[in-house]
C-alpha cells in the first residue's frame, strides 16, 4: 500500500465536531483536496470531481454565511469590515464558479481559470481562519461553538458531497443546474438546525 | 565543474543593498511548486539566519569599532538576503504545512550529507540524527491530517516517504549524551566542515521555528507536540554543533560561513527548477563571493594566515536535494534502536538514558504518542506514505 485511505470529509470522520472552527478548518482541507482531484483527473472523472467541488463550496460558503459571519459581525471588534471583505471574496468566487460550469473541463482555458479560482479560494479560507475563526474561538463559549457546529453539519447533510458509486450519471444533471436552489435548501436546513 | 570562489569576483559590497521594490519577491505556489524548491528555500533561510547570528556574536566579541562597522555592513546584506529568501514562502501556507517541509528538509538534506560524508564518525552522527527527523515528519503528518484534513503527500509529493522512524519518545536523552566529539580542523576534509555547518544551521532554524510558532496553535495536541519536538531540536543542535572544532578562530569560522554560503547558492543555482528562484540563488551567489573576499582579508589581517590553507581548492560536488528512500530504509533496518552514550552510540537503554526517560515521561504517554492515538480515534487508521513497500522493520508495520 502506497498511501493511507482517502481522508473522509469533515463530518464523516469520528471527530466529536463540538467546535465549529475545527470543523470548518477541516472542510477547508476537503475543498483543497477536491481541487487536487479535479486537477489530476480528466474527462468524465474531472467533470464528476468538479461537480463535487462546486457542491461542497456552495454548501460550505452558505453555512458560513448563515452561521459564522453573523456571529463575527456581532461579536468581533471591527467585525463588520472583516465580514464584508469575506463576503466580497465569496461573491467573486461564486461568479467564477458559475462561469466555469459552462466551460469544457478538458480545455486549457478551464485549467487556467480553475487555478485562479483555487488561489482565490485558498486565500479566502486562510483569511477566514486568521481574521475570523481565531476570534470566534476566543469569544464564543463551548455551547455556542457546538451550536454553530450543528448548523454546519446540518448543511453538509443537506447536500452530500461525496461520490456515490453507481448513481453519478443519474444525479449528475440535477447537481449543477439548480445551484441557487441548493443554496436555498442549505440555508433552510441551517436555520432550522440552529433553532432560528 | 571547477568553480573556485576564491578566484571569482562578485557584486561590489557598496552596491549590494536592495530597495523595497527589489525585496518584494513573489512567493511560490504551495500547491504546484517543486517540493525541493521549498526545501532549498528553507535551507537557505537557515543558512542566512546563522550568518546573521554568527556575525552578531562576533561583533559582540570585537573591540575595534572599524571592524564592528564592517561586520554591520555585511550583516545588513545578509539580513536582506534572509528576507528575500524566506519571503519566497507563501502567506497562505499554514505553520503545520511549513513544519512538514522543514522535516522533509531535515530528512533529505541530512541523508544526502550522510551519504557523501567522508569521515566515518561524522557520517554516523548524520545517520543517527536522520532517523529522528524522519519520525518527526510522520508525527506532524498525522497531526496535519487531523487539523487540516490534508495528507502530507500533498507537500512532500512522494519524494520522501512518511512512516515511523526511531520513535520520538526515545529521542529524549540525558543532555550530556548529546555532546559529540569534534573533527580536527587541520586534519579533516574541508567538505566535512561545510557539512557540519550546513546541518547545524538547518537544525538551529528548525529549533527556532518550533519554539516561536508552536504556541500559535490553539489545539492542545498541537501545542504539546511542538513542545516535545522543539526540545528534540535543541538536542539536535547540541549534537551537530559539537561536531565543529572549537579551535577554529573567529576569523576562520567567518571564512567558513561565507564559503559555505557560496557553496550552497552555487549548488542550488545548478539544480533549481523555478527560474525566478534560480535568479535569486544566482544573485545571492554573486553577493556572497564578495563577502567571502572581505572575510578572507580579515583572516589574513588578524590571524596572519592564508585562508586557502583551510579551504578546499575548488567547490566540492554540488549539494543536491533528491530522494534518499533506499538509503533511509537501510538505516531504518539497521540503526533504529541506537541511542547515544557519551560521545558514542550503543544499543542498550543504559542507566542515564532510562533515568531521563523516567523523569520526562513519568507514567504518561508523550505528545508524540498521543497524537497517534488521537489520529487513530478520528480516522480508524494512521497516516503513512510508503511508496517503496512495507516498513523495513517488521515491528513498525501498521497493525
Ligand atoms: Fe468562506
Ligand atoms: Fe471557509
Ligand atoms: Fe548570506
Ligand atoms: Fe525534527
Ligand atoms: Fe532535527
Ligand atoms: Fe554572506
Amino acid at each position: 500500500m502506497a498511501t493511507s485511505a482517502p481522508t473522509p470529509h469533515a463530518g464523516d470522520d469520528n471527530a466529536t465536531d463540538d467546535d465549529v472552527v475545527s470543523l470548518l478548518m477541516r472542510q477547508h482541507g476537503d475543498i483543497r483536496n477536491l481541487f487536487d482531484e479535479v486537477e489530476s483527473a480528466t474527462g468524465d472523472e474531472r467533470r464528476d470531481a468538479f461537480r463535487r467541488l462546486v457542491r461542497l463550496l456552495a454548501v460550505h460558503e452558505t453555512a458560513e454565511e448563515e452561521v459564522v459571519h453573523p456571529f463575527a459581525r456581532r461579536n468581533l471588534p471591527g467585525g463588520d469590515q472583516v465580514v464584508d471583505e469575506r463576503l466580497a471574496e465569496e461573491r467573486e468566487a461564486k461568479e467564477v464558479l458559475a462561469s466555469l460550469e459552462e466551460a469544457d473541463p478538458d480545455s486549457p482555458d478551464f485549467a487556467e481559470r480553475l487555478r485562479a479560482l483555487r488561489t482565490a479560494v485558498q486565500e479566502h479560507a486562510r483569511a477566514e481562519e486568521r481574521y475570523e475563526f481565531t476570534h470566534i474561538r476566543r469569544s464564543g463559549d463551548a455551547g455556542r461553538l457546538a451550536a454553530m457546529a450543528r448548523g454546519v453539519k446540518a448543511a453538509e447533510a443537506m447536500a452530500p458531497t461525496r461520490p456515490h458509486p453507481g448513481v453519478e450519471s443519474g444525479t449528475a444533471n440535477v447537481l449543477l443546474g439548480p445551484l441557487a436552489a441548493l443554496m436555498d435548501r442549505t440555508r433552510d436546513a441551517v436555520r432550522s438546525a440552529m433553532g432560528g | 565543474m571547477t568553480f573556485n570562489p576564491l578566484e571569482q569576483r562578485g557584486i561590489p559590497l557598496d552596491r549590494q543593498v536592495r530597495s523595497w521594490r527589489e525585496l518584494d519577491v513573489a512567493p511560490i505556489d504551495p500547491d504546484h511548486c517543486d517540493p525541493y524548491t521549498r526545501c532549498r528555500i528553507i535551507t537557505m533561510n537557515g543558512i542566512e539566519v546563522e550568518a546573521i547570528l554568527f556575525s552578531h556574536q562576533l561583533a559582540r566579541h570585537t573591540a575595534d569599532p572599524e571592524i564592528k562597522r564592517q561586520l554591520a555592513r555585511v550583516r545588513y546584506v545578509e539580513a536582506q538576503q534572509q528576507k528575500v529568501v524566506n519571503w519566497l514562502l507563501p502567506g497562505v501556507s499554514s505553520v503545520l504545512e511549513t513544519t512538514i517541509a522543514y522535516e522533509q528538509v531535515a530528512v533529505d538534506l541530512t541523508a544526502w550529507v550522510a551519504r557523501m560524508e567522508p569521515d566515518p564518525y561524522l557520517k554516523q552522527a548524520y545517520q543517527f540524527g536522520v532517523l529522528e527527523d524522519f519520525d518527526h515528519l510522520y508525527r506532524y503528518a498525522n497531526l496535519y491530517e487531523m487539523i487540516e484534513h490534508r495528507k502530507a503527500e500533498s507537500i512532500v509529493d512522494g519524494l520522501t516517504e512518511v512512516m515511523p522512524g526511531r520513535p520520538t519518545r526515545f529521542h529524549h536523552r540525558d543532555p550530556v549524551d548529546n555532546v559529540r566529539d569534534p573533527y580536527a580542523k587541520d586534519a579533516t576534509n574541508p567538505l566535512s566542515k561545510l557539512h557540519a555547518l550546513t546541518i547545524m544551521s538547518a537544525e538551529q532554524q528548525t529549533m527556532n521555528f518550533y519554539m516561536n510558532t508552536g504556541p500559535t496553535y490553539m489545539e492542545p495536541i498541537a501545542r504539546r507536540l511542538y513542545q516535545e519536538i522543539g526540545l528534540i531540536e535543541e538536542e539536535h543542535v547540541t549534537h551537530y554543533e559539537s561536531l565543529v572544532d572549537p579551535g577554529e578562530t573567529w576569523w576562520e569560522q567567518l571564512v567558513n560561513h561565507e564559503y559555505n554560503e557560496c557553496y550552497l547558492y552555487y549548488s542550488f543555482m545548478e539544480q533549481e527548477s523555478d527560474p525566478k528562484v534560480r535568479a535569486i540563488w544566482e544573485l545571492h551567489l554573486n553577493m556572497e563571493l564578495e563577502h567571502l573576499h572581505a572575510a578572507c582579508d580579515l583572516m589574513r589581517r588578524h590571524d596572519g594566515r592564508d585562508p586557502a590553507e583551510v579551504l578546499a581548492p575548488e567547490l566540492p560536488n554540488v549539494l543536491t536535494f533528491e530522494p534518499n528512500k533506499a538509503y533511509v530504509r537501510e538505516l531504518l533496518a539497521t540503526q533504529i534502536d541506537l541511542t547515544t552514550l557519551g560521545a558514542g552510540y550503543v544499543r542498550e537503554a543504559h542507566e542515564r538514558f532510562e533515568a531521563m526517560q523516567a523523569r520526562l515521561h513519568g507514567d504518561e504517554a508523550p505528545p508524540s504518542d498521543q497524537v497517534m492515538a488521537e489520529h487513530q480515534d478520528m480516522f480508524d487508521r494512521e497516516y503513512r506514505l510508503e511508496t517503496e513497500g512495507e516498513h523495513p522493520d517488521p515491528a513498525l508495520r501498521e497493525k
